[in-house]
Order: structure tokens, then C-alpha cells, then sequence
């Protein structure tokens, strides 16, 4: 068998590279885009009105504009504040601080896709913090349990049952979202077959290995949902004695 | 020399304090909103006392029960537990608590029994009895274990350790959960209608171990509807009618000879 063709005239490493990229930025963007969600969905659920507000206007303003527009306001946006800031204190200090923060394009992918998906995680977590019996929390408290304890001890195991599913689907738009970044500059396995199709006019040989690449992505996350969703069951299933 | 006892014996008694009481609460006033549910509740309970509060149900007897672990926040009054007052302080929002971790140490010494339970539902019986001595009061794990696989005996339930409480019946998870209570070793415990989300016929096995925890001089604040209970076991039963003590003292007394015609009432056979 003639294993050439797996050479893809040369883009091979390119295009495992590019590979490698999309899943670097997923992964480390679902980590924000988590804790950011907790945080949010704590904020609205908070008796604090500055926070629910605060809360509020971020995952409205999130939903409502479109990704690619917020990648770009997030990426030119960002480093001309970050310039701005960094005037501000070489002028403030006279020149003793004189930083150059140069905000590289991985860095401004990976926030912006964790800010974007943040929000739509804070909906899921707002719905499954609800969605635990209030008697299992209290239960933790009458039990001298701190607040954090009982986050970690009762709160969120109980939560992530509920979860899940949310998570879960969240994950698998924001993996396909990561081809985002490629209009910021980064190269990852789309840029890569998209400037190999234009070289070489073989649309197919370059775009079919990346839709695999993604199914791949997301059918081994699919297991590791499952097998999370089993974990977070436990004792909400009848065991089979 | 044998001739100074009586008098070291009479001096001690001059100069003895009062012994420290389990829970002391003095003038306890709740409102939720402009609703008064508390006006102005205390109560004593000396180490071995079995306190049941009865009531009409809006008496606050669940209300006042839930104010002396703090998950109700009372708006005045005062909370001894075990010589240590609870420190509230004023703040634009009304009184709080002024120390949390003080609270939570105090929650860990007066274990509550609910009525619907509340197990935690993604843990083994077992694992439910050793969360809070673990980590809350740090035993050491195999300590905790071996306390808790004899707490699941005491109460029959030993074979059911690793099982979910959504795989047992409602008096095995309420038996459970009195394990779960006494693995805390707590000065106090508190019962919040422990029997009335149970069917009739698994009301009897909790009221059991109850009975027994009684016997073994147990501090126990009950708030219950089964009057056979409170009269064979309270040591002193008190009846709260809108928020006020209407009438407390021994069961006999305020149970056979009630004085106050509300109370005489209540427990009027129902028709």
C-alpha cells in the first residue's frame, strides 16, 4: 500500500501541529470559560445587587454579539489598553516603569474564547446550582461545614450531575469555535488547511483530515463525558444488587 | 481532719458556679419580613435534658429550633452553647453574626436531625456519618471509620453502610441520619420533626433509637406532633403558641394538667 498520500505534499507536520494549536487553545479556554461561569453564575445567585448586576451585564453582552466580532474587538481592543495603561505608568512614574506588554495572539485567543464561553457556562452552572436540593446544603452548614467546605464537599459534586450535559454541549461549540483564531493569526489546523487548499487546489485532501481531526477531538471528549456523568451519578442510579 | 469535710464539702457549695449548661437561650425574637415568628423565646437545657416543643403548626417551634444552630438568623436574643455566647454585631442590614468561624465551630457541637433527612444523597450511609467528624472536626480517617461502622450498628443498620440513602426506606435514612449526628459527639441535639415525613409503620424504629439516646442521658431539643414521645420521654415539654411560650414544665404537668385553655385545646382528641 502506498502511504504517500499521508505525506499531504508536505503539510503533514503542519496540519499536526495546527492540530495540536486547536487543542491547546480549547482545552486552556475551557479552564476560563469554567471558572469564569462559576464565578458569574456564584455572582447571580449572590444577594449582592452589584454583583447580579455586574453578572448580568457581562452574560448579556456576551450572548448578544457575535463571536468573531468580539475576537477582534478583544485582540486590537485589548493591546491598545494594554498600551494605554502602560503609557499611563511611564508617564505616572517618570519612565521608571517603562513595560511593553505585547499581547501575542494565543494569549488573546485563549481569553477571549474563555470570556465568550464563560458566560454561556454561568447559565448552565446558575440552572444546576438551582437544581440542588437546598435541604443537602443546609445539612452542610448545620453540620459547621465553612462555606468553602461545603462548595467542595456537597454543592458541586451535587451540581455537576446537572450539569453536565450543559457542559458538555458548551464544550463541543467551543471546540468548533476555536477555528476562530485563526483570523487573529494563529495557525491552527484550519489556517493550515486553508493555506494548503489555496496552494495546491486540493480542497478535500487538506479539509477532510481536519473535520476527522475534530471529530476525533470530539468523540474522545464524548467518553470523558460519559464517564463523568457516571461518576457524578453515583447514588442517584439504583445499583443492581 | 475528717471533721473539715463537711465544712470543704459546705464551702464548695457556697462557691460553686452555676454548672455550665448544654444551651441557654434568652429572649430569641425572629421576624421573617414584618412578620413576627419569635417573640421573645428562652429556654434551658441542662446535660441529660429532653426538651420536646409542641405547637400548632406557624407556632414557631421549627423556627425557634433552626435559631439555635444559626440557619435561621434570630434579629435579638441570646445563645449560649456550652458557656459560649454567640457574638452577633449591628450592621446596616441588621444584626449577623459577627464571627463566622465561630458559628460553624458551635454548629458542629448541637447536630441537627431534619425531617425530611437530608443525606447527602451522593454519599454511602457510611460516608455521611464520617464527612463532618473528617472534616470538620479532623478525627483521623480510620478513627472516624470505625466510630462510624459502630454508630451504623447502634441504630441496625450496619449491613446497610454502603448503600445510597436513595436505596433505602425513609426510617433507615432518618435512623442514618441520627448516626450521622451522634458521630459529631455534640453537647446537643436537635431534632426537627424527625417522624413526620415517615410512613406509620417506620415511625416506631426511629422513635426506638430516640427512646434510647434519651435513656443514655442525652441532651435532646425535640420539636415533634407524637405526644406519646413527649410524654414518656421529655423532661420537660413546651408548648409555643404565636411565637410565645404558653406553657412549659414536666410532661405531666403540661401535658395531663394543662392550665392554659389554647394548650388544653391542641391536645383535645381531634374528631
Amino acid at each position: 500500500m502506498d502511504l504517500a498520500w499521508l505525506d499531504f505534499q508536505g503539510y503533514g507536520p503542519r496540519l499536526i501541529e495546527g492540530g495540536w494549536l486547536t487543542l491547546r487553545v480549547a482545552v486552556l479556554s475551557m479552564v476560563i470559560a469554567l471558572l469564569l461561569g462559576m464565578f458569574t453564575a456564584s455572582a447571580k445567585l449572590s444577594s449582592s445587587a452589584l454583583l447580579k448586576g455586574v453578572a448580568t451585564f457581562y452574560t448579556t453582552v456576551i450572548r448578544g454579539v457575535p463571536d468573531l466580532v468580539l475576537m477582534m474587538l478583544l485582540f486590537y481592543g485589548g493591546q491598545i489598553g494594554v498600551n494605554m495603561l502602560t503609557d499611563y505608568l511611564y508617564d505616572a512614574t517618570g519612565g521608571r516603569i517603562d513595560w511593553f506588554i505585547d499581547i501575542d495572539a494565543f494569549t488573546a485567543g485563549v481569553i477571549t474564547i474563555g470570556f465568550i464561553f464563560g458566560a454561556y457556562m454561568a447559565e448552565t452552572f446558575r440552572g444546576a446550582f438551582m437544581a440542588v436540593d437546598a435541604g443537602q446544603m443546609e445539612a452542610a452548614r448545620a453540620y459547621g461545614m465553612s462555606p468553602l467546605k461545603a462548595f467542595q464537599r456537597v454543592r458541586f459534586p451535587l451540581m455537576m450531575r446537572h450539569a453536565l450535559p450543559g457542559l458538555g454541549n458548551n464544550w463541543m461549540v467551543l471546540l468548533k469555535t476555536t477555528a476562530l483564531v485563526s483570523i487573529i493569526g494563529l495557525t491552527d489546523m484550519v489556517r493550515v488547511a486553508d493555506e494548503a487548499t489555496k496552494a495546491t487546489h486540493q480542497p478535500f485532501l487538506f479539509l477532510l483530515p481536519v473535520a476527522l481531526g475534530y471529530l476525533a477531538i470530539a468523540s474522545l471528549s464524548e467518553l470523558l463525558f460519559q464517564w463523568l456523568t457516571r461518576r457524578y451519578s453515583v447514588g442517584f442510579t439504583e445499583a443492581n444488587d | 481532719m475528717q471533721g473539715h469535710k463537711p465544712l470543704v464539702a459546705a464551702m464548695l457549695e457556697q462557691t460553686m458556679p452555676e454548672p455550665i449548661h448544654p444551651l441557654v437561650i434568652t429572649d430569641l425574637h425572629k421576624s421573617f419580613g414584618d412578620n413576627p415568628v419569635l417573640r421573645g423565646l428562652s429556654l434551658t437545657a441542662r446535660k441529660g435534658d429532653v426538651i420536646t416543643l409542641i405547637g400548632a403548626s406557624g407556632s414557631g417551634k421549627s423556627t425557634f429550633l433552626r435559631c439555635m444552630n444559626l440557619l435561621e438568623r434570630p434579629n435579638a436574643g441570646e445563645i449560649v452553647v456550652h458557656g459560649e455566647s454567640i457574638r452577633f454585631k449591628d450592621t446596616r442590614r441588621g444584626r449577623e453574626v459577627a464571627d463566622h468561624r465561630q458559628v460553624e465551630r458551635i454548629r458542629s457541637k448541637l447536630s441537627m436531625v431534619f425531617q425530611n433527612f437530608n443525606l447527602w444523597a451522593h454519599m454511602t450511609l457510611l460516608a455521611n456519618v464520617i464527612e463532618a467528624p473528617i472534616h470538620v472536626l479532623k478525627v483521623p480517617k480510620a478513627e472516624a471509620r470505625a466510630r462510624g461502622m459502630a454508630l451504623l450498628e447502634r441504630v441496625g443498620l450496619a449491613e446497610r453502610a454502603n448503600y445510597y440513602p436513595a436505596q433505602l426506606s425513609g426510617g433507615q435514612q432518618q435512623r442514618g441520619a441520627i448516626a450521622r449526628a451522634l458521630a459529631m459527639e455534640p453537647e446537643v441535639m436537635l431534632f426537627d420533626e424527625p417522624t413526620s415525613a415517615l410512613d406509620p409503620e417506620l415511625v416506631g424504629d426511629v422513635l426506638r433509637v430516640m427512646r434510647e439516646l434519651a435513656d443514655e442521658g442525652r441532651t435532646m431539643i425535640v420539636v415533634t406532633h407524637e405526644m406519646a414521645f413527649a410524654r414518656d420521654v421529655s423532661s420537660q415539654v413546651v408548648y409555643l403558641h404565636q411565637g410565645r411560650v404558653e406553657e412549659a414544665g414536666p410532661p405531666g404537668q403540661v401535658l395531663d394538667n394543662p392550665t392554659s385553655p389554647r394548650l388544653r385545646q391542641f391536645l383535645a382528641p381531634k374528631h
